[in-house]
C-alpha cells in the first residue's frame, strides 16, 4: 500500500512539474523541447554500492529514464560521449540555510545589568517560549539564489536541505535542488525535516539561559504539545504548537554540535520517543561507544582544526593538549564512526568554502574511511536521511538526473568536477573530452629530423624537442582538438622557428616559417609512448599511514589511555581515620574488593590483590563535596522558579577541575544549580570516575536533592535595573508560599484524575503536566530535598517557617553564613549545615559571617559539612576542615568528619559513603601525613576501588603530556613547511563556575 | 514603652559587641622578654630555645637560651615555652583598608578612575577601623602593603601596621612604590556559550607601550628640568629614579617580564618587582640574573589544564631554587588574605621548605616593600612587630596566637568575630 502511494507521489510530481510551467503566463510562442540525453562510454557509479562500466545513461525531463550497459539508444537522444570520465550522484547537504534570506537579530540584552524581558515578544498567536518557532517554514521564504547555487554546483552539490538556525524548536527544513529554475521547480519537499537546537537563537526572552534550560524547555514544550493535541477544541490557540505537532511526523533533525550535546540530544528524544537524526560535532569519536549507543543516524561537519602556530614555544602553551590532539585525530573521525557502524552524512557546515569539501573528504579517506562509505555519506545517507530516496542519492530509472561528470574517480586527487547536471539541466565547468596527445614522436621539419616528445594530463600538455640525455629544446605549444601551434628556437640561430598545422591519425602536419623566414612544411609522426617514470618513492610514502596518537579517556590532559577498572587492593600498616566508633586505628590494614570495602584489621591478606604499604600514611574515606559546580556545563537557568531545569542533563565529564579534586582526595560531589532563583535547579550527584560518560558519572540510586536560594542573589541585587519578581526577603517567601500552595492544588487535580476509573480515563483530560510544579510536589512528597543558599538568620528561619506549613523539612542549608545565629531553630527543624570554613565580607549579607560558625551549629548538634562552591578550594577541602580546629576548637575527627561523613549524611548516601566500614563503598583517600596538616599530600585516590589518581601515576602522565605535546608540536611544524594550513594559537581558558554565574550562552543570541 | 524598649536593647547589645571591638593599643609600657620559645628568625633560621627582648618598640635581644648566660635584667619576662614565635607576617599587595564589602560599591575605594595615576595614594584612604584587619591579625599578619588598583599605573602604595588609631598612626613607610600593569600581549574576550576566555593578541600592545616609554620619559625630564610648572603625576613619579619608590610591574608572560624589566631598567628606575604567577617559570633565570623579586599571587589556585596539577603549590619552590627571591601575596576576595600563612604552609610541603616558606611572608616580603631594615626579621634593632603562636603558624590546625606586638604595642587579638562566637556560645550554653 505504501508503496503505490509513493509512487503515485512519484507520479503527480512528474506531472506536476510540467503543469507547473504552464500556469505562468508566457511572453513568447510556446518552446517546450525534448530534452533527452544518452550519457554513455562512462563509468557510471549508479549508487554507493553499484558501478557500471561503460554504460548508458538515458536521461529525460529531468529524470534518469535507464541506466546500464549495453542498453539501445531510442531515437530522439542526444548523445554525449563520456570515454574515460566518471559519473556519480551529486552531493547531497542536509544541513544548509540555501536561499533563505539573512536576518540580523538585535543581540540578546545581558541580563546582569538590564531589565529582564520575562515575557516573550513575538507578536501574534504563538508561543510563550520566544525560542519556540516551530511556525517557521523554511520553504515559504526560499527564493533561488543562483550565485551560492553556482558555487555549490562546482563542487558537486546538486540538492540541499534548507532551514534556519533561529531558537530551540526552528520549524521546518525544505528539501531542494540547485538548479536555478523557478522556486516551484526546485522545492521537491516543502516540509522534509523538523529542525531544534540547544541555542534559543534571537530570542530575547529571558528563560532559558543555560542548556539544561533549553532542555526543559523543550520537555516541556512535548509535554504540552500533547496536552494541547488533547483538546478538541483547544484550550486557546498557539500557532506555534499546532506546527510542532503537524511536524512530529518528520524527519526530526538535531543540532547538537559536539558529541556531548549529541548525548544529550538523544537522551531528550528518548523522554519522548522521538529519534534524532543528530547534527554532530565531528567529535564524535572521542565517545564513540556512547555515540554508538544512542542509535541515531549523524550530520558530520568535516571542519578539521588547522594546525596552530607554534614556533615560539611560550606562546604554545597557549594550545591545550586536547587542542592539538583533536587537530591529529578530527580526520580520523568519519571512519571512526563508519567502523563502528554509526550511519552519517556528510555537511559543509563549518567549512569556509564549500570548495574544501571533497578535498576534506579524501582526507577523512586517507584517515580509514573506505571509499564506498564516504560516497554514501555524500549521496545516499542524506537522501535517506530525508526520505528522498526515491528521488535522490542514486541514479536509478526514475529518479531526479542529479548528477556529476568527474575527469577522475572522484576521490582521486586530480579528480575534477567537468559537469553538474541538476534536474536534467546541464551546469558544464570544464570540456569533457581533452585530446591526450601524450607519446613520442618523430618530428620533421623540413629536411631536419628531432625526436619530439609531449607530456603532461591532457588539456595541460607541453612539448620538447629530445637532443640527448641532458639537452631539451621546450617547445611554446597551443594543443588543441583540431589545431596545433609550435614554436621554438633552433639551437644553430637566434630567433624562433614558427608551426602551424592539424592533427592526423597518428600525430601532425603542416606549414611553417624557420628564422630567416623561409617557408617549410612539417609533420610529427607518433613513434611510441613515454617511457614509464620511476614512481616508487611516490608509491612508498602513500602507504605510510600517517601515525597518530591514542584516544584519551576524557579527551584532555591527564585524561587516561586506558580507563582504569575495579582492582582488589590491600593497603597495609596505615593510620585509618574510620569515622566510625573505633575512631583512629593505628598500624591497620583494609582490603578492597570489587569496589567495596571488604575486611579492616590487622595482617590482612588477599590473593591477588594490589599490595600497597601505607606504613606512616593516613587513610580515609574520600572526601564528598556537598556543593561543587565542577564537572557541569552550565550552573544557573533564570526563571524565579527553575525547578524544572536539571544539572544531571549537562554533566561534563571533560571539565579538569574533576581531576584536580581527584588530586585533593575527592571522590563524590553534589553538583548544585546556581543561585539565581528562590528555586533553582534540580543536583546532580555524582562520583568523580575520571574518563567516564555523562551517566556514569552519576550515583545509581542517590536521592533527587534541589537547590533554593535566599537573599542578595534571588533578589538580583547586583542588577540595579532588574524588574525580576522577587525583589525583597518579602517577596522571596511568597515566591515560595505560591509554588508549594500551587503544587498542593497540581497534586489534587492529578490525584483526582489518577483516581478515576479506566473507562472514566478515556473520557477525561488529563491535567498539564508541568515540570516546575511536578518538583514542588517531589519535595513536599519528601521525594526530593533541598539544599538552599542562604545567609542571613531571617531568611533561614523564614524557609524553615514555610517548610513547617507543607510539612517538609528543609534537608541542607548551604553556606548559612549567619547559621550560628538560629543554630537551635536549625536542630529543632531536623536541618543540615554545609558551610564555608571563612569566607566572609564579599558581600552586604556576609558581613556578620564567622569562621566559629561550622563549630557553633556543630555544637548544637546540627549536623554539620565543610564545602567548597569553588574548584580552588574544592581540591583541598582538608584544609578547610581543618580550619574549625583553629577557630572553635573541634577535634580533629570531628573536624574530619564535616568533609566526609557529614556530607555523606546530609546526602543520604551514610550507609554507603563517608567511613571506613566495611561494605561501603571503596572511596578511599591515602594521605602522607595526618589529612588535616597543611603538609599532607594525596597519594592516591580510589574510587569504587579504582585508582583514578595516583601520585607516581600523575607524575608519569605528566611527562607523558609533555612528549605528547612535542610529537604534535613537530607535526605541527612538518604541515607548516609543507605549506599546509595555519592558525594562531589563541588559548581558551575555562573559568571555573561558581554559584553567582549566570552562564548565558550570549553568543548564540546573534545564531 | 515597647519601642523605648527595643532601643534600649538595641544599644546595649550593639554596645556589647563594642566592647569587644580592638582597640588601638598603648606604646610599650616596659621592656618585654619572651623565654624558651621556638623562635623563627624570618631569615631561615630558628632557636629552638630562645630569649627574644624588646623595649621601646624595637628588638633588643635576641638569643639562644641555651648558650652563654644573657642579662635579662629589666624585662619582664613571658614564659613561652613550646609555642612558636615568629615575626609578624607581611602581606604585599592588597587593598586592605581601600574595601570593605566588595559587592557594596559604597565600600570600595581602591581603584581610581583613570589609567596613568601615580599620583594617586593608598595612604590617605587606608581606614584603620575597617573590620578585616583584625582578622588577619588574628592569624599572624601584622603588616600590609595597602595598594591602589586598576589602570595601566594604579597609584602609589604605602605600608602599613595592622594597628592604629588613624593612617598616620598605622603607616609603617609611606608612599612605598609605583604599581603598574604592563600591557598585555594576548587580550582577548569572555565567551559565554563556552565559559572560556578567549585569547586573542593585543592589537594595542604597541601603543601601550609607548604610551608607557613617554609618561616615563616625560617624568625623567621633569625631575631634570629646572624650571616647570607642577605637575602631580610626574611628582609622584620622580621617587622611582632615586630609588625612593619601587616600581612593582604585574606582567602576564615571560616575555612581557623581560621585557617590563628591560623596560624599568632603560628608563633608569632604581628598584623594580614583578608581579606574576606561573609564568615567571619561563623567566627565572632571567629574573635571578637581573636579581628582580617577584610577587606571587595565591599559592591556592589552579592549574591550567595542561600544567602539572600541584603547579601553583610548587611555584614559590622552583623559583626559590632557581635563585629568584620571591614574597607570597594574595589575591582575590579580601577577607580570605588571613590565609596568608596556610598559602606559606602548602608552599613549604611542596618544595619550599619551612623557614624559606616563614621568610618568603617575612624578610623576604620586608625586602620587596623595601621595609627590611624595619621589620621581616627577628634581629636586634629592627621594630619589635612579632607574635607567638602556641603551634606551627604556617599549619591551620595548630596557628593560634597568644601575644602579637605590633613596634612593642601589645595588640588585642580577639575582635568582633571572636565576640560573636562567645555571644552565641554561650547562648546555646545558657538555652
Amino acid at each position: 500500500m505504501k508503496r503505490i502511494i509513493l509512487a503515485g507521489c512519484l507520479i503527480l510530481a512528474t506531472v506536476f512539474a510540467s503543469v507547473a510551467q504552464e500556469t505562468f503566463p508566457r511572453n513568447d510562442v510556446r518552446d517546450e523541447r525534448v530534452e533527452a540525453y544518452a550519457l554513455i562510454n562512462g563509468t557510471v557509479v549508479v549508487d554507493y554500492q553499484t558501478t557500471i562500466a561503460n554504460a548508458t545513461l538515458l536521461i529525460k525531463e529531468g529524470k534518469v529514464v535507464q541506466v546500464g550497459a549495453g542498453i539501445t539508444i531510442p531515437k530522439g537522444y542526444i548523445i554525449i560521449d563520456l570515454k574515460g570520465n566518471y559519473v556519480y550522484p551529486s552531493i547531497i547537504d542536509p544541513f544548509t540555510n540555501y536561499g533563505l534570506p539573512t536576518e540580523k537579530h538585535k543581540r540578546g540584552k545581558s541580563p546582569w545589568s538590564n531589565a529582564e524581558q520575562i515575557q516573550t515578544t513575538t507578536k501574534g498567536a504563538f508561543n510563550s517560549n520566544q525560542a519556540i518557532k516551530a511556525e517557521y517554514s523554511a520553504a515559504s521564504k526560499f527564493s533561488v539564489d543562483a550565485k551560492t547555487a553556482k558555487s555549490l554546483r562546482a563542487q558537486g552539490f546538486g540538492a540541499v536541505l534548507t532551514y534556519r538556525a533561529d531558537g530551540l524548536a526552528r520549524g521546518t527544513g525544505a528539501l531542494v535542488t540547485l538548479s536555478t529554475d523557478r522556486a516551484n521547480e526546485v522545492l521537491l519537499n516543502e516540509h522534509a525535516t523538523a529542525n531544534y537546537s540547544f541555542t534559543k537563537g534571537s530570542s530575547t526572552q529571558l528563560y532559558p539561559i543555560s542548556t539544561m534550560g533549553f532542555i526543559a524547555v523543550l520537555r516541556q514544550t512535548y509535554l504540552d504539545a500533547n496536552w494541547y493535541k488533547a483538546q478538541s477544541p483547544r484550550p486557546f490557540k498557539d500557532i506555534s504548537l499546532e506546527h510542532w505537532i503537524l511536524s512530529q511526523s518528520l524527519p526530526q533533525v538535531f543540532d547538537a554540535n559536539s558529541w556531548l550535546n549529541a548525548l544529550r540530544a538523544d537522551k531528550l528524544g528518548d523522554e519522548f520517543g522521538v529519534q534524532y537524526i543528530i547534527k554532530g560535532g565531528g567529535d564524535e569519536y572521542q565517545r564513540i561507544n556512547e555515540i554508538k549507543a544512542t542509535g541515531a543516524q549523524f550530520i558530520i561537519p568535516i571542519n578539521y582544526p588547522k594546525a596552530y602556530e607554534v614556533d615560539d614555544p611560550f606562546e604554545a602553551k597557549d594550545v591545550s593538549l586536547a587542542k592539538m590532539k583533536h587537530w591529529e585525530l578530527a580526520p580520523t573521525n568519519p571512519g571512526v564512526l563508519a567502523a563502528n557502524g554509526v550511519s552519517f552524512a556528510f555537511t559543509a557546515k563549518g567549512l569556509k568554502s564549500a570548495k574544501d569539501y571533497l578535498p576534506n573528504v579524501r582526507k577523512a579517506i586517507e584517515n580509514g574511511l573506505s571509499e564506498q562509505a564516504a560516497l554514501k555519506a555524500m549521496t545516499y545517507t542524506p537522501a535517506a536521511m530525508l526520505n528522498a530516496t526515491n528521488q535522490l542519492g542514486g541514479l536509478q530509472k526514475g529518479k531526479i538526473a542529479n548528477f556529476i561528470i568527474t575527469s577522475k574517480p572522484i576521490f582521486e586527487k586530480k579528480s575534477s568536477i567537468l559537469e553538474n547536471w541538476v534536474q536534467g539541466t546541464r551546469y558544464e565547468f570544464k570540456p569533457l573530452e581533452k585530446v591526450d596527445f601524450e607519446g613520442k614522436y618523430n618530428l620533421a621539419v623540413g629536411s631536419t629530423q628531432f625526436k619530439l616528445e609531449v607530456s603532461g594530463k591532457a588539456g595541460h600538455q607541453s612539448a620538447k624537442i629530445v637532443i640527448n640525455d641532458t639537452t631539451n629544446i621546450k617547445l611554446k605549444s597551443k594543443f588543441g582538438e583540431d589545431l596545433v601551434e609550435f614554436n621554438y628556437s633552433p639551437q644553430e640561430v637566434e630567433g624562433l622557428v614558427r608551426l602551424s598545422g592539424w592533427t592526423t591519425d597518428n600525430g601532425w602536419e603542416g606549414k611553417g616559417q624557420l628564422v630567416d623566414g623561409s617557408w617549410i612544411n612539417w609533420t610529427a609522426t607518433k613513434t611510441g609512448d613515454l617511457d614509464p617514470k620511476e614512481e616508487k618513492e611516490k608509491d612508498k610514502k602513500e602507504e605510510e599511514k600517517p601515525a597518530l596518537g591514542e584516544m584519551i579517556y576524557p579527551f584532555v590532559a591527564h585524561g587516561n589511555i586506558e580507563v582504569p577498572k575495579t582492582e582488589t587492593v590491600l593497603l597495609k600498616n596505615a593510620t585509618l581515620w574510620t569515622n566510625e566508633t573505633e575512631g583512629i586505628l593505628e598500624q591497620t590494614d583494609i582490603l578492597l574488593m570489587n569496589g567495596k570495602i571488604s575486611k579492616i584489621g590487622k595482617n590482612l591478606s588477599a590473593s591477588g590483590a594490589k599490595v600497597i604499604d601505607a606504613t606512616g600514611k593516613h587513610v580515609t574515606s574520600g572526601i564528598i563535596d556537598e556543593h561543587s559546580h565542577i564537572g557541569a556545563s552550565s550552573i544557573n537557568d533564570i526563571a524565579t522558579n527553575s525547578g524544572m531545569v536539571r544539572i544531571g542533563d549537562v554533566l561534563n565529564p571533560t571539565d579538569y577541575n574533576i581531576y584536580n579534586a581527584l588530586a585533593g582526595g575527592v571522590t563524590a560531589i553534589q553538583i548544585l544549580h546556581g543561585s539565581a532563583n528562590p528555586i533553582g535547579g534540580q543536583s546532580a550527584l555524582i562520583k568523580l570516575r575520571w574518563g567516564a560518560s555523562p551517566e556514569e558519572m552519576k550515583i545509581k540510586g542517590a536521592d533527587g536533592y534541589i537547590k533554593f536560594a535566599l537573599g542578595e542573589n534571588v533578589k538580583r541585587s547586583r542588577n540595579s535595573n532588574s524588574i525580576r519578581f522577587p525583589q525583597t526577603r518579602m517577596g522571596v517567601e511568597q515566591v515560595y508560599m505560591d509554588a508549594f500552595s500551587s503544587a498542593v492544588e497540581y497534586g489534587k487535580k492529578w490525584s483526582s484524575y489518577n483516581g478515576l476509573s479506566r473507562k472514566a480515563k478515556v473520557g477525561a483530560l488529563a491535567p498539564r503536566r508541568d515540570l516546575a510544579m511536578e518538583t514542588m510536589l517531589e519535595i513536599i512528597n519528601k521525594e526530593r530535598f533541598i539544599s538552599c543558599h542562604s545567609y542571613v538568620q531571617s531568611e533561614i528561619n523564614m524557609l524553615m517557617k514555610v517548610a513547617d506549613q507543607f510539612d517538609f523539612k528543609v534537608n541542607t542549608f548551604t553556606h548559612i553564613l549567619e547559621g550560628y545565629k538560629v543554630a537551635d531553630k536549625m536542630k529543632a527543624h531536623g536541618v543540615g549545615a554545609s558551610t564555608f570554613s571563612d569566607w566572609w565580607a564579599y558581600k552586604w549579607e556576609v558581613r556578620y559571617a564567622i569562621p566559629y560558625n561550622a563549630a557553633i551549629m556543630h555544637n548544637a548538634g546540627v549536623i554539620v559539612a565543610i564545602n567548597s562552591d569553588d574548584a580552588e578550594m574544592g581540591r583541598r577541602l582538608n584544609q578547610e576542615a581543618a580550619k574549625s580546629v583553629k577557630y572553635g576548637g573541634m577535634s580533629q575527627e570531628d573536624a574530619w568528619k564535616m568533609v566526609t561523613l557529614n556530607p555523606a549524611k546530609l546526602l543520604h548516601l551514610d550507609t554507603r559513603m563517608g567511613s571506613l566500614k566495611v561494605g561501603k563503598d571503596a572511596d578511599v583517600v591515602v594521605w602522607s601525613n595526618n589529612p588535616l596538616s597543611v603538609y599532607t599530600k594525596v597519594e592516591t585516590t580510589i574510587i569504587d576501588g579504582v585508582i583514578y589518581f595516583d601520585a607516581q601515576k600523575d607524575a608519569d602522565m605528566d611527562q607523558w603530556i609533555e612528549k605528547e605535546r612535542a610529537r604534535l608540536i613537530q607535526k605541527m611544524k612538518a604541515t607548516k613547511k609543507g605549506g599546509g594550513k595555519m592558525q594562531k594559537s589563541h588559548g581558551m581558558i575555562p573559568k571555573s563556575f561558581h554559584c553567582d554565574d549566570l552562564t548565558v550562552d550570549l553568543n548564540t543570541l546573534n545564531q | 514603652m515597647k519601642n523605648f524598649l527595643y532601643t534600649f536593647i538595641l544599644v546595649f547589645s550593639a554596645s556589647a559587641v563594642m566592647a569587644q571591638l580592638p582597640q588601638p593599643a598603648e606604646p610599650q609600657p616596659n621592656a618585654i622578654l619572651l623565654k624558651g620559645g621556638i623562635a623563627h628568625l624570618g631569615n631561615g633560621k630558628v632557636i629552638q630555645n630562645s630569649l627574644i627582648g624588646f623595649d621601646e618598640g624595637k628588638i633588643t635581644l635576641v638569643g639562644d637560651a641555651t648558650r652563654s648566660k644573657i642579662d635579662v635584667a629589666g624585662y619582664t619576662v613571658i614564659d613561652i615555652t613550646g609555642q612558636h614565635v615568629y615575626p609578624g607576617f607581611i602581606l604585599p599587595n592588597s587593598s586592605l583598608g581601600l574595601e570593605e564589602v566588595s559587592a557594596v560599591r559604597a565600600t570600595r575605594d581602591a581603584n581610581e578612575t583613570g589609567q596613568l595615576k601615580p599620583h594617586i595614594r593608598s595612604l590617605v584612604a587606608y581606614n584603620t577601623d575597617s573590620k578585616i584587619p583584625p582578622t588577619l591579625r588574628y592569624n599572624g599578619i601584622l603588616v600590609a602593603e595597602t595598594t591602589p588598583m586598576g589602570g595601566r599605573i594604579s597609584g602609589t602604595s604605602s605600608v602599613m601596621n595592622l594597628e592604629g588609631w588613624n593612617w598616620e598612626d598605622a603607616v609603617l613607610k609611606a608612599d612605598v612604590g609605583v604599581h603598574m600593569s604592563w600591557p598585555s600581549k594576548m587580550g582577548g574576550h569572555f565567551d559565554f556559550s563556552t565559559f572560556t576566555w578567549i585569547r586573542e593578541p593585543n592589537k594595542k600592545y604597541d601603543s601601550q607601550v609607548e604610551e608607557l616609554v613617554s609618561f616615563f620619559d616625560d617624568a625623567k625630564s621633569y625631575l631634570e628640568s629646572s624650571s616647570k610648572e607642577r605637575n602631580l603625576k610626574m611628582e609622584a613619579m620622580t621617587g622611582l629614579f632615586d630609588g625612593s619608590k619601587i616600581l612593582y610591574i604585574r606582567a602576564n608572560s615571560a616575555k612581557e617580564i623581560v621585557q617590563a624589566v628591560r623596560f624599568g631598567q632603560e628608563k633608569g628606575v632604581q628598584k623594580i618587582v614583578i608581579l606574576a604567577g606561573t609564568e615567571a617559570l619561563d623567566a627565572a633565570s632571567f629574573l635571578a640574573e637581573n636579581k628582580i623579586p617577584v610577587i606571587l599571587p595565591n599559592v591556592h589556585s589552579l592549574p591550567s589544564s595542561d600544567e602539572v596539577v600541584e603547579l601553583p603549590y610548587e611555584l614559590a619552590g622552583l623559583l626559590t631554587k632557581a635563585g629568584v627571591t620571591i614574597a607570597l601575596s594574595h589575591n582575590g576576595m579580601l577577607a580570605r588574605a588571613r590565609n596568608l600563612p596556610f598559602y606559606a604552609g602548602t608552599a613549604a610541603a611542596y618544595g619550599l621548605g619551612k623557614e624559606e616558606a616563614v621568610q618568603a611572608i617575612t624578610l623576604n616580603a620586608a625586602k620587596v616593600l623595601g621595609i627590611d631594615s624595619e621589620v621581616g626579621s627577628l634581629e636586634e634593632g629592627k621594630r619589635a612587630t612579632l607574635f607567638v603562636s602556641k603551634g606551627d603558624a604556617l599549619d591551620m590546625m595548630t596557628n593560634n596566637l597568644t601575644h602579637a606586638y605590633i613596634d612593642g604595642k601589645t595588640i588585642q587579638l580577639e575582635g568582633e568575630q571572636q565576640a560573636l562566637y562567645k555571644q552565641y556560645s554561650d547562648k546555646y550554653a545558657n538555652d
